[in-house]
């Protein structure tokens, strides 16, 4: 792991979780990228994030019920 | 309707066939509109089944956020992120359903910093140099499942919506009513306990 830089570490936590939602501007997204060439430190915390998120998405995934799309389904507007 | 009552010209028929089409296109709007909102429930189930605890809750509000739907279909204006209309019924009706019991106040108390469950999944791997997507994947199915639930609603539902249901911060804010600034501190904040949540639960049991 490289020697972190503190200051930058504190922005680039900062930019963290917007950088990943892809939310920031596009200043923002070179400042952060600019920082992720330079940092290995942030680097793996970003790619562990990253993939925690992905992974949780995945997991957490539970089909819908096919009963409950044709109750749904039951529910339009009967056509005339 | 006026003019057209005043005309000689226009008989009694001709009324009729105007209402007629007029019946019709708003008959086909709502058609649209029905088959539109069903195409998406895939995704709401999605959202909802993370937003309460058990699959029948989740059930039940996506039929009732279905049924208000196809009632006020008229309110939703077309061209705009039906999905975000959607979720908006369904987090307005379980707010309505008093399951906010467990809300909890913006402050928690002060949680593991962000890099927390990383060390501690690392410091758990035999080879400590294991790339990140491996060391994720030490984490189990229910753990995560049950670390999800245990973060406090009002953390939740961002999570639950801006990484399970791919919202951007604005359609999250939207959804919710609440500004954009509260869903990003929201956010890192509900992150933190889930983190901290999937440490204790997932790895804190120390092996």
């Amino acid at each position: 792991m490289g020697e972190p830089q503190i200051d930058l570490c504190l922005k680039c936590e900062e930019l963290l979780q917007p950088y990943l939602d892809r939310e920031l501007n596009a200043e923002e997204l070179l400042e952060a990228e600019r920082h992720l060439d330079e940092c290995g430190f942030c680097r793996k915390r970003y790619r562990f994030e990253e993939h925690l998120r992905k992974y949780v998405r995945q997991v957490v995934d539970e089909p819908m019920d096919p009963a409950l799309k044709a109750r749904l389904a039951a529910l339009r507007t009967p056509l005339v | 309707m006026t003019l057209l009552l005043a005309s000689p010209d226009v008989s009694e028929e001709t009324i009729d066939s105007v209402a007629a089409r007029r019946i019709a296109a708003e008959a086909r709007d709502r058609v649209r509109f029905e088959e539109e909102a069903l195409g998406l429930s895939d995704q709401v189930y999605r959202v909802a089944r993370r937003l309460v605890s058990s699959k029948e809750e989740a059930e039940d509000l996506v039929q009732d956020t279905y049924a208000r739907a196809f009632r006020s279909w008229r309110s939703y204006t077309p061209g705009t992120n039906l999905r975000a209309w959607l979720l908006r019924i369904l987090t307005n009706l379980n707010i309505d359903r008093g399951r906010r019991s467990q809300r909890a106040p913006d402050t928690q108390p002060l949680e593991e910093g962000d890099y927390f469950l990383y060390n501690k999944l690392e410091e758990t791997t035999a080879d400590g140099n294991q790339d990140e997507e491996r060391v994720v994947e030490r984490l189990s199915q229910d753990s995560i499942v049950e670390a999800l639930a245990a973060v406090p609603h009002n953390f939740r539902d961002v999570i639950v919506l801006v990484d399970i249901g791919d919202f951007t911060y604005a359609d999250a804010a939207q959804i919710l009513d609440i500004p954009v600034g509260t869903v990003m501190s929201r956010l890192h904040r509900g992150r933190r306990i889930l983190k901290s949540e999937l440490a204790t639960s997932a790895v804190g049991g120390g092996d």
